[in-house]
C-alpha cells in the first residue's frame, strides 16, 4: 500500500493504526538486526491516541529513525558502546516537527557507529541485507535502509548523511535515499560526526514517499544556527542532464545499468572533484569528528568506569574501553590533521579544495540542471570480503558520494536495476535548493 | 623588565554566549544549564547577538580595528569543567586587533565562552556548570608594562572603561581573572589564572623577584599559590599544549558591517580619560578632583548635576570627599543609594550660604544616604541653622569658660588643645549650630579677659 493511500485510510478510519503499527513493530522485531532500540509501548500508546483522533498530516504513520537522531527518553547511542543505554532529555527537531503531524516513532536503526562506515559493521549490531542475509546494508545508515526494503508495511525511514551514508546503502539496499541540501533540515539534536557536513534526510521504498518526509522535517529552525532561512525551489523542470565522466570508471555491468535508465545526456568531466574530494572529505570530516567525540569521557553521561586517577587517565581508560578500533583511527587521524605543523598542509589545505570542488559544481550547474553517476563502484559486499578490505579500501567506496556531501548539494540514489540478483543505485545530483528537480527525474526514472 | 597580560573579562549579558539559560539568578550549582551549556550530544550553540554586541563595543572603546567578518573557533583540551572538551572561541580573526589605551598597545581582543567550575570539598571535587557558556572577552595586550604596578594601574583604567560601557560592575572586580607573561633578564615566563587584581600585582612582583635570583633558562609556565604567596612551575615549552584548532561550523561567519560599528559606535559614552580633561578645563578642576571624580560613572554623573546649579569647586570637594567618605564607612555603593541631586544641591546651597556649619551639613549627609528629603525643610524643622548672632554664642562661651576653670588654666598655659577642647564644648551646648570660626574668635576674645583667680 502506498503511504499516501494509507493515510487517507487512516483518516477515513478504514485502517486502524494500532494494528499497522503491531504489525510493523513485530517486523522491527524480526528484521536481522535492523533495530538497535525499538519503542513499544511508546509507539502502541501513541498509535492508540492517533486512531481514536486522526490529526496532523502524517497521522499514523510509522517512522524509523537512525539511531543517531536523539529521541526523547529513546536509548540514542549513535550506533556507539560508549552512549550505551544513553537517553536524552530531548527530541530532535525533526522528531518534534514529525510527531506534531500525527506520525509515530517505531524505534532507532543500526548504524556504523557515529556514522564512521559505510556498511554499518563498525557497530555491536550488524544489519544485515534483506537481499541476502550474507552481505552488507551498506552505511551508516544501514538499518535505516535495510529496514526500508524488508517492511511491508507504510513506513519512512530518518537516515543521515556525513559523505554518503544515505546514499550508500538505499543504493546496496534499492530504495529510495533523499539526502538534501545542507541546512535545508535542522540538525538540532542529531548526534554530530561532522557538523558542517552532516544532514538529516529520508530514506522509504519510493521517490515519492522520500520526498513526502521530506516536506515534513525541512524548515528553518532557530536552534540551529546553520539552518537555513530559504525554503526549496519550486522548480521542477528538468532540461540537461550530463553524466559524470570520471564515475563511469566502475564494473561494466553497473555502468550499463545506470546509463540504460537515461535517455538525452552529456558527459562531463569534473577533474577536481575526483582528485580531491575523497581527501579533502577524510581530513575535513574527520578533524571535525575527533573534536566532537572529545566529549564522550565518562564524566557526564553513557558509559563509564570507577573514578580513580587523575582526570586525564580516567577520561583515557573509559574512552580506551568503550571506542571501536574504528572510531579511535578517526580520532587519531582527525586529530593528527589539525595539529600545529600539520593543520596548513591538511586541514586549512582540505578547506580550499573543498572550495574549489563547490566551485567545479557549481560550474556545472550552470548548464546542467542534474548530475547523474553510479551511486556505489560495486554492489552490496559479503561480510567476509568487507573483513579483507584496508582502512584505505574502505574509505574509497565513498569515491562517488563525498562530491555532492562535501558540496552540501542535495542528491537522490534510487534502484536503477539489479546486478546478480542485488541491487544497483543510481545516483542523481541537483544545485543548492533545487530538490524538486530530483523528484521530477527520479521518479521518470522510478517509473520507467 | 617585559610584562603583558591576558584578562579575562565577562560581559553583562542576561542570557549566556550559546544558550538561553540565564546568566544569574540561582546559586543552586547546575540549576542554569540546559541541553547546549552542558554539552549534551545533539544540542547545538546559538550566538547571542548581544554578547557580540557588547564585545565590538570593548573593542571599539579600546580603539581596536575591526574585520568586516569573523568566526568561531573550537579550542580543545580536556577537562572536566569543560563538557563539550572544546572551548567555543576565537583563533584567526578575533573581534578587535591593534587597540590602544593610553601608553599600552592591545593585540587582540576576543569572544569566548566561559568553563564550569570545580568546587572542591576535602577529598571530592564537585562541577558546577552554571557558569558553563557565560560570555567572556580575552583582551590581550603587548608586554608594554614596566612594572607589576603599572599592570594594576591599567587594569583599573580598563575597568573604569568598562564601568562606562556598563559592562562591568564594581562587583566582580575581584573574579576579574588574568594570566600574565613576565620577563626580566632570562626568557618569558606565564603565570596562568591570577584572580583579582591585588593577586596579579602581587604575583608579578613574587615573580619578579624570583627571577632576579633565578632568572629563566627556559620558557615556561607557572601557577600562582595565593595562601602561600608562591609561584609553582606548571610546565615547561616542550610540554605546551597544542589546542589543534578547528572552525566551529556549527556557527555560521559573523559579519560586522560598518553600520553595525556605527550604531554601536553611538552607544559609547564620553570615557574616562575625555572625562577627566574636560572636567579640568570646563569646571576648572585639579587633576586629582577630576580623576576621582570620573572614576565611577554614577559618581561623575551627580557631580555634574550638582556642578551646574553650585560653585564646582565646592560640590567637587564635598562629592568626593565627604561623600565618599560617608559611603565608605557605611559600605555601601552609590549606585546603590537612592541620591537626589537636587536634595545635595539644596545642602550645599545652605553650606555655601554659611545658613548651617559643616558638622550639620556632614550630618545630614549621612541621612541623606539613607532616604531622600528636603535638607532645606529639615533645617527648618529642626531649627538646625547655624548661630551666627555674636551675642548668643557669647553667652555660651561665658558660660564654658566659667565650668572649665582649669582647662582655661591650661590654655593660658600655652596648651593649644585647650581651645579646640573649649570650641567642642561651646558646639555640644549649641547642639552643634554654633559657627565654629565665631566661637573661637569670640572665645579667644573672652579668654584674653580672663584672669584666672
Ligand atoms: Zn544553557
Amino acid at each position: 500500500m502506498k503511504i499516501n493511500e494509507y493515510l487517507e485510510k487512516v483518516k477515513s478510519k478504514e485502517i486502524s493504526v494500532v494494528k499497522t503499527v503491531e504489525k510493523i513493530l513485530q517486523e522491527a522485531k524480526n528484521s536481522p538486526n535492523h533495530f538497535t532500540a525499538i519503542s513499544r509501548s511508546y509507539a502502541l500508546e501513541q498509535a492508540e491516541k492517533i486512531e481514536k483522533n486522526p490529526e496532523g498530516r502524517l497521522a499514523g504513520l510509522p517512522i524509523s529513525v537512525k539511531d543517531g537522531v536523539c529521541v526523547k527518553n529513546i536509548e540514542s547511542s549513535a550506533g556507539s558502546e560508549i552512549l550505551k543505554n544513553y537517553r536524552p532529555p530531548f527530541s530532535a527537531t525533526v522528531i518534534n516537527k514529525l510527531e506534531k503531524e500525527g506520525a509515530i516513532i517505531i524505534g532507532k536503526t543500526s548504524q556504523d557507529e557515529f556514522g564512521f562506515g559505510g556498511f554499518s559493521v563498525n557497530t555491536k549490531k550488524i544489519p544485515k541485507n534483506p537481499h541476502d542475509l550474507a552481505r552488507s546494508c551498506g552505511g551508516s545508515s544501514g538499518g535505516a535502509a535495510g529496514f526500508t526494503s524488508f517492511a511491508t508495511q507504510p513506513h519512512i525511514a530518518l537516515g543521515e548523511s556525513t559523505g554518503g551514508s544515505i546514499a550508500n546503502p538505499a543504493s546496496f539496499c534499492g530504495v529510495a535515499g533523499l539526502t538534501p541540501t545542507y541546512g535545508l533540515v535542522s540538525r538540532y539534536g542529531l548526534i554530530d560526526y561532522a557538523n558542517s557536513l552532516d544532514k538529516i534526510g529520508t530514506i522509504a521504498k519510493t521517490v515519492s514517499d522520500a520526498f513526502l518526509g521530506l516536506y515534513h522535517i525541512a524548515g528553518y529552525d532557530e536552534k540551529d544556527s546553520t539552518s537555513l532561512p530559504q525554503k526549496m525551489l519550486q522548480e521542477k523542470k528538468v532540461k540537461k542532464i550530463a553524466v559524470i565522466k570520471e564515475s563511469l570508471n566502475v564494473d561494466k555491468e553497473i555502468k550499463d545499468i545506470i546509463l540504460s535508465k537515461l535517455k538525452n545526456y552529456d558527459t562531463i568531466s569534473l577533474p577536481s572533484i575526483k582528485k580531491y574530494s575523497l581527501p579533502a572529505y577524510y581530513l575535513i570530516a574527520l578533524s571535525e569528528a575527533s573534536t566532537n567525540l572529545a566529549k564522550y569521557c565518562g564524566l557526564r553521561y553513557g558509559q563509564t568506569l570507577p573514578l580513580q586517577g587523575g582526570y586525564n587517565e580516567f577520561f583515557t581508560e573509559v574512552r580506551s574501553k568503550y571506542f571501536s578500533k574504528e572510531a579511535k583511527r578517526r580520532i587519531i587521524l582527525g586529530t593528527f590533521a589539525r595539529m600545529s605543523g600539520f593543520r596548513d598542509a591538511y586541514y586549512l589545505k582540505a578547506l580550499k579544495a573543498r572550495t574549489l570542488i563547490i566551485k567545479e559544481y557549481k560550474k556545472a550547474f550552470k548548464k546542467y540542471d542534474i548530475l547523474v553517476s553510479p551511486t556505489m563502484p560495486v554492489t552490496a559486499p559479503k561480510f567476509s570480503e568487507i573483513e579483507k578490505l584496508s582502512p584505505l579500501e574502505n574509505y574509497m567506496m565513498d569515491i562517488l558520494t563525498v562530491g555532492p556531501n562535501l558540496a552540501g548539494l542535495p542528491h537522490l540514489s534510487l534502484n536503477a536495476g539489479f546486478k546478480n540478483k542485488l541491487p544497483v543505485g543510481i545516483m542523481l545530483t541537483a544545485n543548492h535548493l533545487e530538490e524538486e528537480k530530483l523528484r521530477a527525474l527520479g521518479e521518470e526514472v522510478e517509473n520507467d | 623588565m617585559k610584562i603583558g597580560i591576558e584578562a579575562h573579562i565577562q560581559l553583562s549579558t542576561l542570557s549566556k554566549i550559546f544558550c538561553s539559560c540565564p546568566t544569574s539568578g540561582s546559586e543552586n550549582p547546575n540549576t542554569l544549564t540546559c541541553p547546549t551549556c552542558l554539552g549534551l550530544p545533539g544540542s547545538k550553540p546559538v550566538l547571542n547577538k548581544e554578547a557580540l554586541h557588547q564585545a565590538i563595543k570593548v573593542a571599539l572603546a579600546l580603539n581596536c580595528s575591526m574585520p568586516t567578518e569573523t568566526f568561531f573557533s573550537r579550542k580543545n583540551y580536556f577537562f572536566p569543567d569543560l563538557p563539550k572538551s572544546y572551548q567555543i572561541s576565537q583563533y584567526e580573526i578575533p573581534i578587535g586587533i591593534n587597540g590602544k589605551l593610553e601608553n599600552i598597545r592591545m593585540r587582540r581582543i576576543h569572544l569566548e565562552e566561559d568553563p564550569g567550575a570545580l568546587i572542591h570539598k576535602g577529598n571530592t571535587t564537585l562541577i558546577d556548570y552554571n557558569r558553563s557558556g557565560i560570555p567572556l572577552i580575552e583582551i590581550v595586550t603587548e608586554p608594554d608594562f614596566k612594572s607589576p604596578n603599572e599592570v594594576r594601574l591599567f587594569l583599573r583604567k580598563l575597568i573604569t572603561i568598562l564601568e562606562y560601557l556598563s559592562i562591568y560592575t564594581r562587583k566582580s572586580e575581584a573574579t576579574m581573572k588574568a594570566d600574565a607573561n613576565i620577563s626580566t633578564t632570562g626568557e618569558k615566563v606565564e603565570i596562568k589564572n591570577i584572580t583579582g587584581l591585588k593577586e596579579i600585582e602581587r604575583a608579578l612582583e613574587y615573580e619578579a623577584a624570583r627571577q632576579k635570583k633565578e632568572p629563566a633558562e627556559q620558557q615556561e609556565t607557572r601557577g600562582w599559590n595565593s595562601e602561600k604567596g608562591i609561584t609553582f612551575l606548571q610546565r615547561t615549552k616542550e610540554e605546551e599544549s597544542d589546542y589543534g584548532y578547528i572552525f566551529d561550523s556549527d556557527l555560521p561567519k559573523i559579519e560586522i558591517s560598518k553600520s553595525l560599528q556605527e550604531e554601536i559606535k553611538k552607544q559609547i559614552p564620553e570615557l574616562f580619560l575625555e572625562k577627566v580633561s574636560r572636567f579640568k578645563t570646563q569646571y576648572k578642576l585639579q587633576a586629582e578632583d577630576a580623576e576621582t571624580l570620573a572614576a565611577e560613572k554614577e559618581l561623575a554623573e551627580l557631580f555634574e548635576q550638582v556642578a551646574t546649579n553650585i560653585d564646582p569647586l565646592l560640590a567637587a570637594k564635598w562629592l568626593r570627599r565627604d561623600l565618599m567618605k560617608v559611603l565608605h564607612y557605611n559600605k555601601k555603593e552609590l549606585k546603590e543609594i537612592k541620591i537626589d541631586a537636587m536634595h545635595i544641591i539644596e545642602l550645599l546651597t545652605l553650606v555655601k550660604e554659611r545658613k548651617i556649619n559643616d558638622a550639620t551639613a556632614k550630618e545630614l549627609l549621612i541621612k541623606l544616604i539613607e532616604k531622600p528629603f528636603s535638607p532645606r525643610e529639615q533645617v527648618k524643622k529642626h531649627s538646625l541653622e547655624m548661630l551666627s548672632s555674636e551675642t548668643e554664642i557669647e553667652d555660651m562661651c561665658k558660660e564654658v569658660i566659667k565650668n572649665n576653670k582649669s582647662v582655661v588654666e591650661d590654655y593660658k598655659k600655652g596648651k593649644q588643645e585647650a581651645l579646640h577642647y573649649l570650641i567642642g564644648q561651646v558646639m555640644r551646648l549649641s547642639k552643634g549650630k554654633a559657627d565654629p570660626k565665631e566661637t573661637e574668635k569670640i572665645l579667644k576674645r573672652l579668654l584674653q579677659k580672663t584672669v584666672v583667680s
